[in-house]
Formats: structure tokens, C-alpha cells, sequence
């Protein structure tokens, strides 16, 4: 309907603000987005399916936010099969499915299917199990999920409680749920769409007469720990649960709405032999015992690459946060400058962007989602790279950064769940809008702290890692070095007793890149040594070092994201046109320095900086900021993060921040279209329904 | 879906059970929780808590089971009935007003009245003349109108200066033409303008014979009394939904060129004579003071116990939950242990929940103090002080009084205390693992509601600005006047008499020394800003972070001082027995000292400590505290005294039925449940089944 708000224009005018921003850049944002997402035809793909969805109405995002959540799920619903039908019509490959995924924004019913469910059984089942099962999967015919996590255990996998009891008679597994605690719980998919389930249990095989005695569960039978079996939970035609089985959604998350997470009870179900994946281990049939066959590395390659995955992801979460931080932030102005006399004529007011509490939070995180793109690509590179010979087991330069992907992961993932807040945040009431498309990624994305490895808890793998070498290096110091690590820990070792605390200046107080790097490395090596001293030396309890241990992990990422983006600034990046390299250079620095200025306790405890360092790093962040801003919306353009997947009304490409705000608030808000009454002494709640509240209370 | 069956009904959960364990946790520690209730709330308060829960859980429509898994609608729709019922129950028990607020603080949802209540009322009380009170003021008290306080535009929020909404005087028939000229001018954010009000109290710029005066309050109709329907020419709706605060009907508002009597300008402090037609100030409308330092101290309070609601569900959670076996644990030690056990979860968890007694404390300090001197002043002087008192910080002489120091801090100190309660409830959140990402967990709904906390009555970090300034303004004082007049002058004064000389705390063993030394590391910023601004010449907005620093670490001294003067106060050595003192000193200790050594290099820098004590603190002192604390965890959240219904929360149950109640409320309460759908991608039928019924999809 047409009325006098059709007219009204924003006071300033947001589209002419960012053009002009981008006319105050010389970066080539074309060929910043090939450098950084050409990889696996990034960009490519995401123009083409971008097309497709945003055609379709199905895909349009302006209702969701304020739906209830059954018909959350029933759009999720509908959009996974809209996805596989579109695929099948336009002849999508995987990747392809993937990114539509991606850009549709939220988790899909079938997003289990798609990852884990069939990544299992690719890595896990024999090649017999492999044919029988893969085409049926591939075309749909069951639909899959991944049951591991149970209600009272998800980090403690050896702490699961459903158990699968070999039968030697009926040839057949009973898989059973003892406990309520062991019902599973969390798993994707399973709630309601899921028709079969991997499910992880506890394997019980009857005791050998000359087996050794055990802590089975059970009287009689020996524990074999946690084995993947897969189970059909659902009757194909009806989609009810099979008999003996109980099976739900878990309920609303802070996100994940779209989502049937569920939960699942078996009583004495029944499954044929063949439900064991027996890639790896199996029961024989001669003895009755589980055989093993060779060690599963390629599970943990493949965590490795899921890792990494995690990593790629976040930069372009973040990415998308800061894209609509930085344009909004521009776009926005309030106030005029303090400090400009009247005479300058500063009659517009300043852009939020401008003012240095408004950078201080934005800018250091656009400077990070580089930091995260250099790392990510280095740990994507070794990975396909030693591939092969991971296929064949052999860990070779893959075993460092295993070890090495807990410690990201967690570091990652909790710098872009805490950035996309921040971003939030910093546009302050409109942040907290609907229209800021925030409200759902941060909603979506804070289930990445804990999922794949709660972020304090995996932190213990990587510094069990570090101790262990450091340990090495102790007892040999002149061995020959292994990797990087080993030579950081010699090097250290020798310069322990008389190094001096160093600075990031040089003497003219211009900051120095190789210094910079220089301190992350010594205070990773110094706080390596303290726990190889406090854990085996000194021999302190695991559990009164955690912290410290899980200081050092956060201190080891860093230096990694530091060295890979130093690295990065000769190799690839150095080669692309004039100003993006000294771009990327303050970039990096700036990133540096606030993660320094952010951790300065831990530097000056470990004697890597001088005192005068952190006296000039707040006036050294300032001015790196001021080299940045210029910069800083081409550089968020060249992320290309279509207008379709930040679905922002602050973020949009063209800058028409107002007018898109209110044509969502007024035109497409469904609540303006009912009528309340508002008296109080009428238990009326919609005007002229007659109804005296009885619907509301009916559903109560 | 089918009933559950009889096996899934017998089903416990395995080892302990939550309520043994918790029981087991009781009994470790000996805190008389019921005295620490009483001595965080009082009897009375307590009291009446209890008497208005029992009302309110009776009333079916404060039901909360469906609260988690509604759409913003039905959340909406059933905010109003909720707000509704409260008017009638507030007549029927003939409650007063803390009883009405205690009652709304119970149901815990942002309400579609809520700004009626407070800020419209408030206005026209504050600023109406009383032709004006008698007026509007009546009727809204009455319901007969129902407001709003619509100042933040599209456009502009923190800077009010810069509204676009006109108010223009018309001296022919002595009317004012309110206006919306640019779209950006558009009213929004408004709570209870969406959907419910009929009256606005509008901000807007008012302009006489061409000359502008600046943002004026004017009362201005905006819905029909009858069909509740907009007005002609006003356009009016709710924004949309939000990050929390869904409950809110939070409105947009333009205007085209409406006309409103001259009585409708709010006209207590300024009006136009509509004889002369002239603009005429009769005083200064900013807030008394008093008021806002006590609004302030208000906030500090509560965030304490906002976060204290989820320190309590992570804490209890957490004592259940168990997850490995620790690895030191000797071979014959079996079963797993509690997540709390880990240190790694402690130091998330215990600091946060010293933190809830600090700020409480620190909001009840500043209480006492206020009171204290307000009736010091005013026997001393009754007359002069109390109306004069109209002016900004800014505009005080700084260091005169205490009050004014109160009250120049306090801003800050709101600022560091939201920010500590929003940020922990995430880190309490996360730290449950994944059931923290349940909405069952209680914690994350509740943080998205409390949000906005950080961002009205001045953003965060803005409000850091003030204290600044302030502290600049005492500084140069000091340097011309060494004699100090009130706290901050007095910890300037002294650091700047030693500052050559040096400082040497003993941090470790001494509690006036932690004190002291946060005190050092203030001055010391405060003098170096000082430095930057007046001697360097820097400007004012290249300062801006020192500045935000500056604030952090002044606020952050003014809390731990808050919390041991309180400690050290008459009323905790008469209420408290020796070993409560010790464990409420210890908790002084663990948030000091983590605050300390996170911001340890601060410290190192300004000299107030050296780089071994901060180390030591880091590695030895908080490590010792965090178990010390531990056996008293559960018993120092079951003090806080949160009612189950209140907390709503499955992890957070004082009996500890966690699994039991995650999987009723999964498997009973969840409508997703009813549904059966067809998983296949080839067909097009999404819900084959559903019990009871859905509606068509909402798309
Ligand atoms: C959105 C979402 C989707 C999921 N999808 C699936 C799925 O599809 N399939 C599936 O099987 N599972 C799924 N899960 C479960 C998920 O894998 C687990 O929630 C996750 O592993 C965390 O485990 P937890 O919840 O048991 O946390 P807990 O281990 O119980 O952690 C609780 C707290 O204890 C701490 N802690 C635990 N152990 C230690 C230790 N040894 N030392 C120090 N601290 C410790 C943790 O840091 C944490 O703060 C999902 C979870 C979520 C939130
Ligand atoms: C849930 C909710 C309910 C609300 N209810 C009401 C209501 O009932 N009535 C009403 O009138 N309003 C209401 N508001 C609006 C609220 O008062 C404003 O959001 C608030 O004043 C902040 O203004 P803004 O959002 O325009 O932020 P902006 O002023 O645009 O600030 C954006 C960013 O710029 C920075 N910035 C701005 N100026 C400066 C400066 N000078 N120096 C340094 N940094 C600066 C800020 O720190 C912030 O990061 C509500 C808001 C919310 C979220």
C-alpha cells in the first residue's frame, strides 16, 4: 500500500558514502578476491548458484528470523529437498550442494547426510559394505545422520554407554540403551528427517575361555571400547521408528533451528552382523574375537582436513561480520568533531568508523580474517600434499600439524564467535536489530566453540604435543631437527640463559617484521619449557597446570597464524598489485601487534618484549589504523560476500542502510499486520477476535 | 508421537544421580546459605519474592513450558495477556510498587507495557508542568492513554543533539506541526510503540519563527482510542525481530506534518509564550543527580545478580556433569570426574562468581555512600544544595564534593558492570559444553534479553568518555591543589606525592595493598592521559582508547574497593560468623588477583607491581583460591536463591534432575515431535503427520 513514507529519503546518503570510500582506494578488489577465493573455483561456483537461489522464493531469507520453531525446521525442511531437486535438475556435483548449503545460510536437515554419515562410511566400511551401502546413500534412498554424542557424554567418547552386544549365536549385535544418561543426543539430522544412523557403541564380545580378565561391563563379556555400526532407525514407508527404538527431537537451540538435533533410545534392538563397519576391526568368524586391521590413520588425516575445513569457514564467517560492520560503520555518522572549530566548517557529523573506539574493535578483526586465510591455506596445501601418504599411513609432516589443528581450531573458532559479537556490538541499537543479519550468524555459529572438540578441552592434545618435544630436544639438544618446532626448541635452548628482552622497533621506531615474529616464537618456546619443567620436572598434577597449558596453546596458534601471514607477504601475496601488498603488511602488523597488545602479560612473563615495547604499542596500533581505514571497505569487498548470504540491511554492497531497514521493518514485518488491543481490562488480545485469550492459554 | 514407552519411563540416569551429587556437594561445605540470602537480599525482600512467585505460579497464562520453542508472534501475543494479568492481579492484591516491579522482575520478560510504565510516566512527571501531570499524567496512570518515550531515529541515537523529527510553532492558531522530513528521521527502537501505545512523549527539534532550540518533549496522540488504528498521517509499526527482546513491540514512527495543542509540549522547563510567541527557559531539565547515580548503583547491583543467575546453572551443572578421568588419578580410582573438578573450568566459572558478590556489594556500597552524604548534606545545608544540583559532570567544580564524585564515577563503573555480566553469561553458557547451546540450559535467552543493558542509558563505550573527562578535570586539580576533597582526588594526590619515590604493595599478603595498588595503576593512567592531552596536545578523539582504558582500570579499582570497604563494614562482622567472612575475603581475593593478572602488564608498567609478583599471582595465589573456593561452590550459588521457576533453566535445577528434566522437556513439551515428515528428497510433502494438527506454512 502506498503512503507518504514511499517518498522520504535518508538524511545522508549511505550509496554515495561508499562510493566514495571506494574511490578513495587504489586496491584492485578483483584481483584481491581471485588471490584469496579462487581456490576449488570458489568464486565461480558462488556466482552460479547464488543465481539460482536467489530466483527462488523459497530461498528468500525476510521471514525466518521471527518464526517459531517447528516452522523453522519445516522451511529448513523444505529448502534441503528444494536444494537436492535443483541439484538433480541442474546437474550439481557435491561441491556444488555444498555451497548452495553455504549461501542458504542455515543448518540442513540433511546436512549430516551430506558430511559425516557418508564420510564414515567411505572411511570406515569394507569395500563390500561400501557398495552395498554408497549408492543408496549417494541417491537418497536412506537418509543418514551420526549418533556419537549421549546426553551425559560427548568430549569422553570412551565414556559412552550405548552398547552393542555380540550375539555368536544369532549371529547378530543388540544394541542397548542401559542408562537414560546413554541415550544419544545432539546428533543432526536424527530428530526427525534421519531413516539410518551411525551409531558408536561400546562393543561387548562374550569372553574368550583363555582370555585375560577385563573391566567389561558386563559379567562374561570383554569391552572392545567404542565401534561404529550403522543402524536403520525408521520404517522406510511411514517414517515411524523401528520397534525398540525411541527417537526425538531434543527441542530449541540458541540456534540451529532449522536443525532436528535429536535424541535416541534402543531397547535390546537387534542388528545383523553386517551393521559393524569393518574397515578396521571385526569379529571372526572362527573365534568369536575382534580382529584389528591396521591403524585408522586416515580418520585422523581426515580430522586433520575437517580442521583445516573449520579454519576456512571462519575466515569467511568473519569476514561477513566485518563486511557488515565496516560498511554500516561507514555509512553511519554520529556526531560532529570535537575538536574541529567552527570555522573548518565540519557541518556533516563524523563517520562511526572514524572514531578509534569504533576502530579498535572493527579494523584489528578485518586484519585477522587474513591471518586466518594465510593459515588455513598453508594447512590445506601440506594436507593435499602429503595425501597419499596418509592414505597408506604414514603420518610423515602431517604429524606436527595434527597436533597443531586442535590448538586452531580452538583459537579460530573462538576469534570469530567473540568477533562476530563484537561486530555486533559496535553498531550498537541496530546491531541488536533483525536487519543487522548478525542475529542469526552469531546464533548459528557459537555451537562452533564446542562442536568438533570443545575449544578448552581439545587444547590438552596440542600442548600434550609440545611437551613431549620439548622433552626430546631437552634430552638430545644436537639431534637433527624434525620440523620448525624442533628447531624453535634448539635454538631456544641455547639462547635461554642470555638472551635479552627484544623490540618490535628498530632504532629509528619503525617496526620491524622479523622481530615481530621473532617475540610469538620465544614466548611459544618459553612457555613450552615452563610446562615441560612444571609437568616433568617439577611434576605438578595435570589438573593445577590446565590453564597454563591452555595459555600455551592459544600462545603456539598465534605464532602460527603470525609466522603463515609473514610468510605469506613474500610468497603469494608479495606479487600482486601496487598498494595491496603494503596493505596486507599493515594488515598483518596491525594484527600482530593487537594480538601482542591483547596478551601483553603473557609476553612480558616470559621476557620476550622490552617494557618500552608495550609503552609504544598503543600509538603504534593507532597509526596502522589510520593506514588501514582508507582501505578497509574495498578490502571487506574483496571478500565477495554476496548481498544474498549477508542478508544485512546495514551490510549491503550498495549502502542503502536506511532504506532497507525500514522497507524490512514496515513492508515485510508480519506483527503490522495484526491490530492488539491494548487495554489491559480486556483479555482480548487481538482487536475484534472476540477471543478472551483462550488460544494463547489453550496452548499452554 | 507415540506415548513413551514403560522402558524409556524406568530408565535413570547412571552412576550418581544429580541430586546425590549435589547433596554431596552441599555437604562439603558448611556456609549457611540462608544467612548469605539474607544478607544479598533481606528478609523482607525475600519475603515478598516468595509471597508474589506463589501468586504468579498459580496463573496459568505465566506458564512457561512453551516459552523456548514459540515464534515472535505467538511471544508477542503472549507478553501482552501476561502484562494484562499483571494490572489485574496489581489491583486485586493491591500491590505496592516494589511489589508490582518484584512481580515483573519474576516473570523476567521485557513486557509491551514496559514503557508506559516507566519512561512515559517518568517524562511527564519529571518535565510535565503540573496542569500537565494532572492531565496526561492522570490518564496514564489510569491506563485511559498508554505511552511511550520515542527519542532514538533511525538516524541518530547517542547523539540527541542531532534528531531530525521537527516541532514547529505555528503563532496563527497556536498549534505545533510535528514532522518527519527525511526518512532517517523516522522514530525507532521505541519500546511498546510498535503495537500497543496510543501516545507517544516525541523528541523532537523545536523550531519558533525559523530559529531551532534543540530536542523538545511533546505528548502527541498517534493511535485511534476506539480501532487502536494510526492516526491520518502518522505512520507507525513495529521494527521487526531482534537479538533478544522479542517480547518488546519496538516501533518505527513518521509523521507528516501533524498538528498538537500547545499544551502538548512538555512544558516545565522551557516553553513558547503563546502570546508573545517567544521561547522561554525556566530551568534545566537534566536529571536531578541523585537520581541517576541512584539508577546507576541500581545497575551495578543487578548486574551482579544477572550474572549470578548464570553462574548459578553453569556452577550446579557443572558439579554434575562429568567427563573423563582426571588423568593424575591413581589406578584403582574409578569413574569420572565432575567437569568443576578441572581447573580448566574453574577459572572460567569461580572468578565470575566472585564477581557476582563484587558487584553486588559494590552496587550496595555506593548505596550507603550516596544515602550517607545526602543526609550529611543535608543537615549541613538544607536549602542550598539539593535544587542547584542541575548540571552535567562536566560543568561541577571537579573535586568538590563527594557526591559529585559518586556520581562523575558511576557512569563507568555502570559501563565495566554490564559489560562483566553480559560477557559472563556467555562464558557460563559455553562453558557447559554443548548442552549450554540448548535453550533448555536457561542462559542463553537470558543473555540476549539483558543485551541491551550495555547499549541504552549511554553505550559503553561512550559513558568511558565521561569518566575521562571527569578524571583529566581532577587530575589538573591536584596539580594546582595537592589538599584532596573526595576519593579520587585523594588517590591522585597521594600517587602524585610519591610517584618519584615509588610504590611497594605486597599484593600477595595484604588486602589493602591489592587496594592500593589498583588505586596506582588509576593514577598512574590518568596522569599519563593527562600527559597526552595537555602537554602533548593530542586530540581529544585520537585518545579515545587510552581513554576507554583509563575508565576500565578506574571503575575496576572503584569495585574492588567498593567490595572490601563493605567487607570490612559493621554490618558484614554483625551478620556473618568467622568462616563466612573468610570465604566472602577469599572471593575479594580471586576476583582482585584475576583482574590483576589479566591485566597484568598495566600494572608491571605503572610500577604497582613487579613482573615475579604478577607471575606469582598467575601461577600460585589464584590457583590456591580457586581451591579454596571450590568445596563452597554450589552452596555459594544456592545463597543467591533462585527459584527454579525463575531460572527455567534443566541444567541449572537446585535438585540436580538435569537428564531427567533435558529429556522430559525433549520428549513431553517439544510440539516438533507431533510432527512425522517425509524425508526423501524426490517428494514434495514436507509433514505427512501431524498430531493435532498445523497450520500452512508461514512462508
Ligand atoms: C549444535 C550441536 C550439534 C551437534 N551435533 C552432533 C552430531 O551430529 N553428532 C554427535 O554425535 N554429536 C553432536 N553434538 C555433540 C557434540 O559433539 C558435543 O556437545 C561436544 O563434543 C561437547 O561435548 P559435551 O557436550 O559432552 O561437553 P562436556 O565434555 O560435558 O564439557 C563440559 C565442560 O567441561 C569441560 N571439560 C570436559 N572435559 C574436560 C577435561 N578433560 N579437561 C578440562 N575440561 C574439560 C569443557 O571444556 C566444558 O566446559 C552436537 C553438539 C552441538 C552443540
Ligand atoms: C532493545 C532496545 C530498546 C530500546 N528502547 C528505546 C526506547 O524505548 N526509546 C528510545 O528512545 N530509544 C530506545 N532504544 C535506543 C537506544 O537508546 C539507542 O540504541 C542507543 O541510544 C544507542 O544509539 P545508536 O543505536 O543510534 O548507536 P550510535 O549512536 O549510532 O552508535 C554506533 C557506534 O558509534 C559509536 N559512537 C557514536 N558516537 C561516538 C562518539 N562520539 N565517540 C565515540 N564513539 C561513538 C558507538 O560507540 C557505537 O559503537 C532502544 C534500543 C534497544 C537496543
Amino acid at each position: 500500500m502506498p503512503d507518504f513514507t514511499d517518498h522520504l529519503k535518508p538524511r545522508y546518503n549511505g550509496a554515495a558514502t561508499l562510493q566514495a570510500e571506494r574511490n578513495g582506494s587504489a586496491i584492485c578488489v578483483d584481483e584481491l578476491s581471485q588471490h584469496l577465493l579462487s581456490r576449488d573455483c570458489f568464486l565461480e561456483r558462488q556466482e552460479k548458484i547464488v543465481e539460482v537461489l536467489s530466483q527462488e522464493k523459497l530461498f528468500n531469507k525476510s521471514q525466518q528470523l521471527g518464526l517459531s520453531r517447528v516452522d523453522r525446521y519445516h522451511l529448513g525442511l523444505a529448502r534441503a529437498k528444494a536444494i537436492q531437486r535443483i541439484a538433480r535438475r541442474q546437474g550439481w556435483d557435491h561441491d556444488d550442494c555444498m555451497m548452495a548449503e553455504y549461501l542458504n545460510d542455515e543448518m540442513s536437515p540433511y546436512h549430516l547426510h551430506m558430511t559425516m554419515f557418508v564420510t564414515t562410511i567411505r572411511e570406515q566400511a569394507s569395500q563390500q559394505q561400501k557398495q552395498h551401502w554408497m549408492p543408496r546413500i549417494l541417491n537418497y534412498d536412506i537418509i543418514g545422520c551420526y549418533a556419537q554424542g549421549e546426553l551425559s557424554h560427548g568430549s569422553n567418547v570412551r565414556g559412552l554407554e550405548t552398547v552393542a552386544k555380540w550375539d555368536p549365536v544369532n549371529n547378530e549385535f543388540e544394541i542397548h540403551s542401559p542408562y537414560l544418561t546413554a541415550s544419544k543426543w545432539w546428533n543432526g539430522s536424527l530428530g526427525r528427517t534421519a531413516t539410518h544412523a551411525i551409531v558408536v557403541a561400546q562393543l561387548l564380545v562374550p569372553k574368550q575361555q583363555h582370555g585375560k580378565p577385563s573391566d567389561s561391563l558386563e559379567a562374561g563379556y570383554e569391552n572392545h571400547g567404542p565401534q561404529t555400526f550403522i543402524v536403520p532407525i525408521r520404517e522406510q514407508r511411514t517414517h515411524q521408528p523401528l520397534q525398540g527404538i525411541v527417537v526425538g527431537d531434543i527441542g530449541p537451540k540458541y540456534g540451529y533451528a532449522s536443525m532436528d538435533n535429536g535424541y535416541m533410545l534402543f531397547d535390546h534392538f537387534r542388528v545383523p552382523k553386517s551393521a559393524l563397519l569393518t574397515r578396521y576391526a571385526e569379529v571372526s568368524d572362527e573365534t568369536g574375537a575382534l580382529v584389528r586391521r591396521g591403524h585408522p590413520a586416515v580418520v585422523y588425516g581426515s580430522l586433520t582436513f575437517v580442521r583445516g575445513q573449520i579454519i576456512m569457514h571462519a575466515r569467511l564467517v568473519l569476514a561477513r561480520a566485518v563486511t557488515v560492520a565496516v560498511r554500516y560503520c561507514a555509512v553511519r555518522r554520529q556526531f560532529r568533531y570535537r575538536d574541529s572549530t567552527a570555522a573548518s566548517g565540519a557541518c556533516t557529523e563524523l563517520q562511526v568508523l572514524d572514531y578509534p573506539t569504533g576502530r579498535i574493535r572493527i579494523l584489528p578483526l578485518l586484519a585477522t580474517t587474513f591471518a586466518l586465510h594465510y593459515t588455513g591455506e598453508y594447512m590445506d596445501d601440506l594436507y593435499s600434499r602429503s595425501r597419499e601418504a596418509i592414505e597408506s599411513g604414514d603420518f610423515g609432516p602431517l604429524a606436527e600439524l595434527h597436533s597443531a589443528s586442535s590448538g586452531l581450531k580452538s583459537l579460530s573458532t573462538t576469534l570469530v564467535a567473540d568477533g562476530i559479537e563484537t561486530c555486533r556490538r559496535a553498531m550498537r541499537g541496530h546491531g541488536f536489530g533483525g536487519g543487522s543479519g548478525l542475529v542469526g550468524l552469531n546464533a548459528e555459529y557459537l555451537s562452533k566453540p564446542t562442536v568438533e572438540g570443545d575449544n578448552w578441552m581439545i587444547t590438552q592434545q596440542v600442548v600434550a604435543y609440545l611437551i613431549k618435544k620439548m622433552t626430546a630436544v631437552v634430552q638430545s639438544p644436537t639431534a637433527s631437527p624434525q620440523d620448525p618446532t624442533d628447531e624453535l626448541f634448539q635454538s631456544f635452548l641455547k639462547r635461554r640463559l642470555h638472551r635479552k628482552p627484544q623490540s618490535v622497533f628498530d632504532p629509528h621506531g619503525h617496526l620491524d617484521d622479523q622481530a615481530i615474529v621473532d617475540v610469538f616464537k620465544w614466548r611459544t618456546a618459553d612457555l613450552s619449557y615452563r610446562a615441560y619443567q612444571a609437568r616433568l620436572v617439577e611434576k605438578n598434577l595435570w589438573t593445577r597446570l590446565m590453564i597454563q597449558l591452555h595459555n600455551l596453546s592459544r600462545a603456539y596458534s598465534e605464532q602460527i597464524l603470525v609466522t603463515n601471514f609473514h610468510t605469506a607477504l613474500h610468497s603469494t601475496a608479495g606479487s600482486l598489485s601496487s598498494p595491496t601488498p603494503d596493505v596486507l603488511r599493515t594488515c598483518f602488523r596491525l594484527f600482530a601487534l593487537y594480538t601482542l597488545s591483547n596478551s601483553s602479560s603473557s609476553f612480558l612473563l616470559t621476557d620476550s618484549v622490552l617494557r618500552s615495547t608495550l609503552t609504544m604499542l598503543d600509538d603504534s596500533i593507532l597509526e596502522l589504523m589510520t593506514e588501514l581505514r582508507p582501505h578497509a571497505v574495498k578490502l571487506v569487498d574483496s571478500w565477495a560476500i554476496p548481498d544474498f548470504l549477508l542478508n544485512s540491511a546495514l551490510g549491503r554492497y550498495h549502502g542503502k542502510v536506511y532504506e532497507e531497514l525500514f522497507n524490512m521493518a514496515h513492508r515485510k514485518n508480519p506483527l503490522n499486520k495484526v491490530t492488539f488491543n491494548p487495554d489491559w481490562r480486556s483479555e482480548e488480545i487481538v482487536l475484534g477476535s472476540g477471543d478472551q485469550g483462550r488460544h494463547i492459554l489453550a496452548k499452554l | 508421537m507415540a506415548p513413551t514407552p514403560d522402558w524409556v519411563k524406568q530408565l535413570k540416569p547412571s552412576g550418581s544421580q544429580g541430586s546425590e551429587l549435589l547433596v554431596a556437594e552441599r555437604a562439603k561445605s558448611d556456609i549457611p546459605v540462608q544467612k548469605l540470602h539474607e544478607l544479598l537480599l533481606t528478609k523482607e525482600v525475600i519475603e515478598r519474592k516468595q509471597r508474589i512467585l506463589a501468586i504468579l505460579k498459580s496463573e496459568k497464562v505465566f506458564d512457561k513450558s512453551q516459552n523456548y520453542f514459540s515464534g515472535r508472534m505467538e511471544r508477542f501475543e503472549r507478553a501482552l495477556a501476561r502484562e494484562k494479568k499483571l494490572q489485574l492481579l496489581k489491583r486485586k492484591h493491591k500491590w505496592t510498587l516494589d511489589e508490582f516491579r518484584t512481580a515483573s522482575e519474576l516473570v523476567g520478560e521485557p513486557g509491551p507495557y514496559g514503557l508506559h510504565e516507566s519512561m512515559f510516566r517518568i517524562t511527564i512527571a519529571g518535565q510535565g508542568t503540573p496542569e500537565q501531570q494532572e492531565k496526561f499524567g492522570k490518564a496514564a496512570e489510569a491506563y485511559k492513554i498508554i505511552g511511550c518515550y520515542a527519542q532514538t531515529e533511525l538516524g541518530h541515537g547517542s547523539n540527541v543533539r542531532g534528531l531530525e523529527t521537527t516541532a514547529t510553532w505555528n503563532s496563527q492558531d497556536k498549534t505545533f506541526t510535528i514532522h518527519s522530513p527525511h526518512l532517517t528521521a523516522s522514530k525507532w527502537w521505541i519500546g511498546s510503540l510498535g503495537r500497543t501505545a496510543n501516545y507517544a512523549c516525541v523528541m523532537a527539534q523545536l523550531i519558533v519563527e525559523g530559529k531551532s532550540y534543540g530536542p523538545h518533549p511533546f505528548i502527541v496522540q498517534i493511535r485511534d482510542m476506539k480501532t487502536h488504528e494510526p492516526l491520518e498521517n502518522v505512520h507507525v509499526g513495529d521494527i521487526g525481530p531482534k537479538f533478544g527482546y522479542n517480547t518488546m513491540d519496538n516501533g518505527f514512527l513518521l509523521f507528516n506534518n501533524v498538528k498538537v495543542p500547545h499544551e502538548n509540549m512538555l512544558a516545565r522547563f522551557s516553553q513558547v509564550d503563546p502570546k508573545t510567541n517567544k521561547y522561554v527557559r525556566h530551568g534545566s531539565p537534566s536529571l536531578i543527580y541523585g537520581t541517576l547515580t541512584w539508577v546507576r548503583s541500581t545497575i551495578v547491583m543487578q548486574a551482579g545478580s544477572v550474572l549470578a543467575r548464570g553462574v548459578t546453572i553453569a556452577t550446579r551443572y557443572c558439579a554434575i556433569r562429568r567427563q573423563f578421568q582426571d588423568r593424575d588419578a591413581p589406578e584403582w580410582e574409578k569413574g569420572e570426574n565432575a567437569v568443576l573438578n578441572y581447573t580448566m573450568v574453574q577459572i572460567r566459572l569461580l572468578p565470575l562468581l566472585a564477581a557476582t558478590f563484587a558487584l553486588h556489594f559494590t552496587g550496595k556500597g555506593m548505596m550507603n555512600l550516596y544515602q550517607e552524604n545526602q543526609k550529611r548534606m543535608n543537615q549541613t545545608n538544607t536549602s542550598r544544595e539539593s535544587n542547584k544540583r542541575g548540571a552535567g559532570p562536566e560543568e561541577t567544580e571537579s573535586g568538590s564534593d563527594i557526591l559529585a564524585d559518586l556520581h562523575a564515577t558511576s557512569c563507568g563503573l555502570k559501563a565495566l558492570s554490564s559489560t562483566i555480566a553480559a560477557e559472563g553469561l556467555e562464558v557460563c553458557r559455553r562453558a557447559c559444553g554443548g548442552h549450554g547451546y540448548s535453550s533448555f540450559s536457561g542462559i542463553g535467552p537470558w543473555y540476549s534479553d539483558y543485551l541491551p543493558t550495555t547499549t541504552w542509558e549511554g553505550d559503553n563505550y561512550m559513558l568511558t568518555q565521561q569518566v575521562a573527562r571527569y578524571l583529566l578535570k581532577s587530575a589538573r586539580a591536584v596539580l594546582k591543589n595537592p589538599t584532596p576533597t573526595n576519593d579520587t582526588t585523594r588517590i591522585l594526590s597521594h600517587f602524585q606525592s610519591r610517584v618519584n619515590i615509588g610504590c611497594a604493595f605486597d599484593i600477595l599478603g595484604s588486602d589493602e595493598d591489592i587496594v592500593a595498588a589498583f588505586a596506582w595503576r588509576a593514577s598512574f593512567l590518568t596522569f599519563e592521559a593527562l600527559k597526552h592531552r595537555d602537554e602533548q596536545k593530542k586530540p581529544w578523539n585520537d585518545l579515545l582508547v587510552d581513554f576507554y582504558r583509563l575508565s576500565k582500570a578506574h571503575s575496576q579499582y572503584l569495585v574492588i574497593k567498593n567490595f572490601y570497604d563493605v567487607l570490612r563494614s559493621g554490618e558484614i562482622a554483625q551478620s556473618t560468623s568467622p568462616p563466612l567472612r573468610t570465604i566472602l575475603l577469599k572471593l575479594f581475593q580471586l576476583f582482585a588477583l584475576h583482574t590483576l593478572e589479566q591485566e597484568g602488564s598495566e600494572f608491571y608498567v605503572s610500577g604497582a607491581c613487579s613482573k615475579h609478583q604478577i607471575m606469582l599471582a598467575r601461577t600460585s595465589a589464584v590457583m590456591n583460591l580457586l581451591k579454596e573456593i571450590r568445596p563452597h561452590a554450589v552452596r555459594l550459588v544456592d545463597s543467591w536463591g533462585f527459584d527454579d521457576w525463575v531460572l527455567d533453566s534443566s541444567l541449572g535445577r537446585e535438585d540436580g534432575k538435569v537428564y531427567e528434566d533435558m529429556f522430559y522437556r525433549a520428549s513431553e513439551l517439544n510440539p516438533l515431535n507431533k510432527v512425522t515428515v517425509d524425508p526423501y528428497p524426490e517428494s514434495e510433502v514436507l509433514f505427512k503427520k501431524v498430531e493435532g494438527g498445523y497450520g500452512k506454512s508461514k512462508l
